[in-house]
């Protein structure tokens, strides 16, 4: 079943930096979560997301980029699936 | 073009700048010039004394030129030789801050209202010049956003038993 979305979220946290990842539906419930990132932050991301594209809504989605000196975290979404990568700078 | 001869041309004012004019004559005074001799004015011997004022005058009058150029110019290299020093930038914005400072004060001016958005960031200027989002970042989120998508397509229900089970009934 989800197989396929824990071999691509494991892709992803073995990108140098990155720290943890979650995939989002589009109600805003998790999908998945790997490393340190919370399931809950999930529906945060879902809005954001939502937000961010109501912006140039003639536009494809935007990708969205949370820092500070340390971390980052960047939100994408993709049809109905939003996610979003946490890593070190 | 020089001219000639000309009565009205005077001798003095050419001579003594050095430079010709279009009143010096190309021809100097052929009397004087072939005679070789000296024209002395019973003046000159009775005012004999006079010639050293003169002197000091073309002095003055050169030291005058003299200064009147160097004002004028403007040396370059000078300028570049003299470098500020941090502690004089410093000293310089503290300088200016401070009679800014006095200035707004005697004036009294209004307070400008905070109209900054980014008032909570010590140097916006330098997180807004920053780099965005690197080109690794972005290619990293849309490939695994596209492939997160086409994994969640693939979810389906894999059955292991029969859905439809049939109730065996004893008869």
């Amino acid at each position: 079943m989800e197989k396929h979305l824990d071999r691509v979220m494991d892709d992803v946290l073995s990108n140098p930096g990155v720290t943890s990842c979650v995939f989002v539906d589009h109600q805003g419930l998790c999908l998945g979560a790997r490393g340190k990132a919370s399931t809950e932050c999930a529906g945060i991301i879902g809005a954001i997301a939502d937000q961010a594209a109501k912006l140039e809504p003639q536009h494809k989605s935007p990708i969205i980029v949370f820092e500070n000196d340390t971390r980052a975290c960047i939100i994408q979404r993709n049809g109905t699936i939003t996610g979003a990568i946490f890593k070190n700078i | 073009m020089g001219c000639c001869y000309s009565f009205f041309c005077k001798d003095g004012d050419s001579q003594q700048r050095g430079e010709p004019n279009e009143r010096t004559h190309l021809l100097v005074d052929p009397v004087s010039n072939s005679a070789n001799i000296p024209q002395y004015n019973s003046e000159d011997f009775l005012n004999n004394s006079n010639t050293l004022p003169k002197k000091t005058d073309e002095q003055s009058a050169l030291n005058r030129i003299l200064q009147e150029t160097a004002t004028n110019v403007i040396d370059v290299a000078a300028l570049d030789s003299h470098n500020l020093q941090q502690h004089e930038y410093v000293e310089r914005m503290r300088q200016y801050s401070s009679k800014l400072q006095q200035a707004c004060a005697t004036n009294k001016l209004p307070v400008r209202h905070k109209l900054c958005v980014l008032q909570d960031i010590p140097a916006p200027e330098k997180i807004l010049s920053s780099e965005s989002v690197s080109e690794d970042d972005l290619n990293l989120i849309s490939t695994a956003v596209t492939k997160a998508a086409a994994a969640i397509g693939e979810i389906k229900v894999e059955h292991k038993e029969d859905m439809v089970v049939l109730f065996r009934v004893p008869d």
